[in-house]
């Protein structure tokens, strides 16, 4: 027969046996299953929040590269506008400048034209001058049949083309 | 046939010759005990192996989940964040009730199948219990709180407050207890039914089908349901429940 305890009663070393089993047991939970999960779960925590705090960062860092990049923006288009505005005014300029120089030029072709046409035909009234002279002095000459003096005719003709002149 | 429950059985006696506590059993109380704290102390160090913050494992997360439903059960039971330091004595406390309450399924004594295990817990969650009681309202103040409402209620009040780890300790006790008592009676009943019914077989096929207890095998563990699993996981949640109650009452004063 195996030796037996009560089935109801308090033994007192057993009693104290398992207080201490409680608190031991405490600890090798708190050591094996709280510690390491609570270390982990705080870190999963501390990696979430510094998420997050990156993620505000990078929005704030983003929105003042936007506001730049607008800025800029404006900046650009102002600067451009303002080219156009100087393109087109410089353009006008040259334009009108142009148009004077060939109105300039187109005034002195004129001119010169003008000039030429005078000259030549100054030419021409003096070529036929002479023409006339010579044809003359052919007809007078065989007129008269007799050589007329030189000097003489010269004066005649002279007086008859002065006339012809006037009268064309 | 005899069928007796008799307290735990001792292994091993050291004399010590100390007056009133007497001489050191080793009961299988303690053994299983030892056993119990073993299986427990080895499931946390495999639940919590090689511990990742993210992508974590199954048993982690199971890990974390047991974690998170303590901190919850004392968090929600006492209102507040002021008693975390006790999560691990009451994890240890619920823990250590089941698994000694379910171990019975393996054919061992139950630990606290031993009035002496839940004396101890009780002790223990009793003194909590006045150490947060003294701390809220003074020595002086613990002291009169045995008068009210009126001074002649001082005896009961004394008496309710013994009662406190009395009842929490025999609760328990009782219960794992009528399930062994039970549990054995049953088997022994079943066997003897199982010998009655096929002992009526002429013979020798009689004889020795009679002497197997074939009833036995199944109809305990529906009973077990009950008196093992259920009964023992919810000793465990009350024993717990109380004991954070109690202590969170006491520190409100």
């Amino acid at each position: 027969m195996r030796e037996v305890q009560d089935l109801v009663g308090i033994a007192p070393w057993t009693f104290i046996a398992q207080i201490c089993n409680l608190f031991i047991q405490m600890y090798l939970i708190k050591r094996f299953l709280f510690k390491p999960i609570n270390a982990v779960l705080q870190k999963r925590k501390e990696m979430a929040d510094a998420q997050l705090t990156d993620a505000r960062k990078s929005k704030e860092e983003a929105e003042a590269m936007k506001a730049e990049y607008e800025q800029n923006m404006a900046q650009a288009k102002a600067e451009a506008s303002e080219i156009l505005k100087d393109a087109q005014k410089s353009a006008q300029t040259k334009a009108e400048a142009i148009l004077q120089d060939a109105q300039a030029q187109a005034a002195g072709i004129k001119a010169k034209a003008e000039a030429d046409i005078a000259q030549e035909r100054k030419k021409a009234v003096g070529d036929l001058k002479n023409e006339i002279g010579s044809i003359a002095m052919d007809i007078a000459g065989k007129v008269i049949e007799r050589e007329v003096s030189e000097d003489d005719h010269e004066k005649l003709i002279n007086e008859f083309i002065k006339n012809v002149g006037e009268a064309s | 046939m005899n069928f007796d429950v008799t307290g735990a059985a001792v292994y091993f006696t050291i004399p010590t010759g100390i007056p009133i506590l007497g001489d050191i059993q080793i009961t299988e109380t303690l053994v299983v005990s030892w056993i119990v704290m073993a299986l427990i102390t080895g499931l946390c160090i495999w639940l919590t192996r090689d511990l990742k913050v993210e992508n974590i494992s199954k048993r982690q997360a199971l890990a974390e989940f047991l974690v998170e439903q303590a901190n919850n059960f004392v968090r929600n039971n006492t209102g507040s964040r002021k008693f975390d330091k006790l999560i691990p004595f009451v994890a240890a406390l619920f823990t250590t009730s089941v698994v000694s309450n379910l171990i019975s399924l393996t054919g061992l004594r139950s630990p606290t199948a031993d009035l002496s295990t839940e004396a101890a817990w009780a002790i223990v969650v009793f003194i909590m219990i006045t150490g947060n009681k003294i701390k809220a309202g003074g020595f002086l103040g613990y002291l009169k709180g045995f008068t009210t409402p009126i001074a002649v209620m001082t005896p009961f009040n004394i008496l309710s407050e013994l009662a406190t780890p009395v009842s929490m300790a025999c609760r328990h006790f009782g219960n794992i207890l009528s399930g062994v008592v039970i549990n054995g009676l049953i088997y022994a009943a079943l066997a003897l039914a199982s010998s009655a019914l096929l002992g009526w077989l002429p013979g020798a096929l009689g004889q020795i089908l009679g002497s197997i207890p074939i009833l036995d095998v199944g109809i305990p563990a529906i009973l077990s349901v009950y008196f093992d699993w259920f009964s023992g996981a919810m000793q465990a949640f009350i024993f717990s429940m109380l004991t954070i109650m109690y202590i969170a009452n006491a520190a409100e004063g």
